[in-house]
C-alpha cells in the first residue's frame, strides 16, 4: 500500500493514495493544508500581564507549529510519524485527534471514531476508576450503554481488581496507566493514535499491553497513526512513515526508504 | 452556533460528571450530603446571632429567610467564580488527551453549584413556611431570575477560566475581589433600607448585577413583589452579549491553553 502513497515536493508538501488505490481502499483520514499555530502565552503575573495588554505587536509571540500539511491515510494503513523535537508531529496527531484544531485547513475522519492512545485518556482524580471509565468512554465518543457493556472487560484486562470503586487520586503510577491503556484498548476505535508510549505498567502488563496494542494495530481495516522516536518501533509497526520537519512534509514512503534518509539526516 | 452543537454533544458528559463530582465530594465525608444544608444553615444563623443581636438595627423583617436567600445566591456565585479561575489547569488530564470543549467546563461546574442552590431554595421554602411568609404569584419569578444569575455567572467565569490560564495570581485577585463584591452586594443587609446615600444605593442595587439579583430574589420571594422587567431585560441583554463574546474568547484560544498548560 506503501507505493500507492506518493509526495508532491514543496512547501506544502501533499501527501494522497493513488488512484487506484482510492478505489479499492476507502480513505479514513483526510489531511487538507493543515495549519496549526498558537500564541506562545507563557503563564505571569497581574502587573506583567497588564503591561502585556498594552503591547502592540502579539503576532510575534504567534508560532506556527504546522505549516499547511496535506495527506490522505488509507483504511488499514499504519503510518509512522517521525521527525526531530519540534518538528510537529504531535501538534498533528492531536489536530487528527480533534484536541487542537486547524487555523486553516481540514480534517476529515469520513465518519470513523477515533482515539489518541498514549497514556491514555486523562482522569478526574477525585472520581473512582468505574466512573472514570464512563467519563473517559463518552468523551471516546461512545453511549453510557456501550461503555457499560464493555466496562467489565475494561476492568478485567486493567488488573485492577477492587481498586475500580477507590477515587483515582489513590492509584499508583502503574494503575494509572494501566486503566488509561486499557480504556482506549477495549473501547475500540476505528482509528487509532498512538503517541510515543507503546507499553505501560509494570513488566507483566508491558509485555500484555504491548502484545494488545500489536493486535488493535494489526486487526484488519482499522487504521493506525504512530508518533515514535523510535526507529525500531516504526520499522517493525508502519507500512509508511511520514517525515515533518519544521512543520512540513519532507518525506515520505516506504517506511524502510524514509527511516534511512531520516537516520542520514539526523546524523 | 458552535456552543449550542458542542453543549448537546457533550451535555450527557456534562452532567455525568457533575454527577460525579457531587458524589465524590461527599463520599468520604462524615455527613455526606448534609453539608450542603448544614453550612450555609450555619452562616446564616452566625449572621443573625450578630447582626440580629449584636447589631440588631441591620434586622429586617423574616430575617432568617432574608440572609438565607441572600447567602444561597451568594453562595452559588462565589464558588462558581472561585472554581473557573483553575478550571482548565485542574482538567489538564483531561483536555490534552481528548478534545472536550472548555465551554462544557463550565456548564458542568454550574449543574454542580446549581444543584447545592437548588437544595437551599427548598430551605428558603422551609423558612417560609415557618416565617409565615405570604406567597404571591410573583415568587414564580424565581426562576427568571435564576436564568438571569446562570446567564451572568456564566459570563463572568469564562472570563476567568481564560485569564486563569495565563495569570498565575489571578486566584488571590478574584478572592480578594470577591470579597469586596461581597460587602457591597447586601448579602446581610438590604441596600434600600440601609443605604443611605441615593447614588450609592442606586450603584449597589442596580448596577451591581449580583446585588440586583438578590436585591429582586428578596422583593419576590419575601416581599410578594414583581421583578423590575426593564433592569431585568437589560442585565439579561448584558449577561447574553458577554456570554457570546466570552465563547468566542474560549474557542479562538483552545489551542494556546492546550499549550500553555
Amino acid at each position: 500500500m506503501a507505493e500507492d502513497i506518493k509526495a508532491t515536493p514543496g512547501t506544502e508538501a501533499t501527501v494522497t493514495a493513488g488512484e487506484e488505490a482510492n478505489k479499492q481502499v476507502p480513505i479514513a483520514i483526510s489531511v487538507k493544508d493543515l495549519v496549526i499555530s498558537y500564541r506562545m502565552m507563557r503563564k505571569m503575573s497581574v502587573q506583567r500581564s497588564i503591561l502585556s495588554f498594552t503591547q502592540k505587536d502579539k503576532a510575534a509571540n504567534r508560532f506556527v507549529a504546522v505549516k499547511g500539511v496535506s495527506f490522505d491515510v488509507p483504511q488499514g494503513e499504519i503510518v509512522g510519524l517521525i521527525g526531530k523535537n519540534g518538528s510537529g508531529k504531535s501538534t498533528t496527531l492531536r489536530a487528527i485527534a480533534g484536541i487542537l484544531s486547524p487555523d486553516s485547513g481540514s480534517i476529515d475522519l469520513h465518519g470513523n471514531t477515533i482515539s489518541l492512545l498514549s497514556i491514555g485518556v486523562g482522569f478526574k482524580p477525585l472520581l473512582t476508576g468505574r466512573e472514570n471509565i464512563i467519563l473517559s468512554g463518552m468523551l471516546l465518543g461512545f453511549s453510557e450503554k456501550e461503555i457499560a457493556e464493555k466496562t467489565e472487560a475494561i476492568i478485567e484486562f486493567s488488573e485492577l481488581g477492587e481498586f475500580i470503586d477507590y477515587p483515582v487520586k489513590t492509584y499508583s503510577s502503574g494503575m494509572y496507566s494501566k486503566l488509561a491503556f486499557s480504556i482506549t484498548a477495549i473501547l475500540e476505535t476505528n482509528i487509532i493514535l498512538i503517541d510515543e508510549v507503546l507499553s505501560v505498567g509494570d513488566e507483566k502488563f508491558k509485555k500484555k499491553s504491548y502484545r494488545k496494542m500489536k493486535e488493535l494495530i494489526n486487526t484488519p481495516d482499522r487504521t493506525v497513526v504512530i508518533v515514535s522516536h523510535s526507529i525500531k518501533t516504526l520499522e517493525e509497526l508502519c507500512t509508511t512513515v511520514i517525515w515533518l520537519h519544521d512543520g512540513e512534509i519532507k518525506m515520505v514512503g516506504e517506511t524502510k526508504e524514509v527511516l534511512k534518509e531520516y537516520q542520514e539526516f539526523m546524523k | 452556533m458552535r456552543f449550542f452543537k458542542d453543549t448537546k454533544k457533550y451535555f450527557p458528559y456534562a452532567v455525568y460528571s457533575a454527577k460525579a463530582e457531587l458524589k465524590s465530594e461527599v463520599a468520604n465525608s462524615y455527613l455526606n450530603w448534609i453539608w450542603w444544608v448544614l453550612e450555609p444553615i450555619c452562616t446564616m444563623l452566625v449572621y443573625m446571632l450578630v447582626f440580629g443581636n449584636i447589631l440588631p438595627n441591620m434586622k429586617e423583617d423574616y430575617f432568617g429567610a432574608f440572609l438565607f436567600v441572600g447567602l444561597t445566591v451568594w453562595g452559588f456565585f462565589n464558588k462558581n467564580l472561585v472554581n473557573s479561575v483553575k478550571l482548565v489547569v485542574n482538567n489538564k488530564s483531561i483536555i490534552s488527551k481528548v478534545y472536550l470543549p472548555k465551554t462544557i467546563l463550565i456548564l458542568s461546574k454550574i449543574m454542580v453549584n446549581g444543584f447545592k442552590m437548588l437544595i437551599n431554595l427548598g430551605i428558603v421554602v422551609i423558612l417560609m413556611i415557618y416565617y409565615k411568609v405570604p406567597v404571591t404569584i410573583h415568587v414564580l419569578e424565581v426562576f427568571p431570575l435564576l436564568v438571569l444569575l446562570t446567564v451572568i455567572t456564566y459570563a463572568l467565569m469564562g472570563i476567568l477560566l481564560h485569564l486563569g490560564v495565563f495569570v498565575e495570581d489571578m486566584a488571590y485577585v478574584i478572592s480578594i475581589l470577591l470579597k469586596l463584591v461581597y460587602f457591597l452586594t447586601g448579602i446581610f443587609y438590604n441596600i434600600d433600607t440601609k443605604v443611605k446615600d441615593d447614588t450609592l444605593r442606586y450603584v449597589l442595587g442596580v448596577g451591581n448585577p449580583i446585588g440586583y439579583v438578590i436585591r429582586e430574589m428578596r422583593l419576590v420571594i419575601l416581599g410578594g413583589q414583581g421583578i423590575d422587567w426593564t433592569l431585568y431585560f437589560i442585565w439579561l441583554g448584558i449577561g447574553l452579549v458577554c456570554c457570546f463574546a466570552v465563547n468566542r474568547v474560549i474557542y479562538k484560544n483552545e489551542n494556546s491553553y492546550i499549550k500553555s498548560i
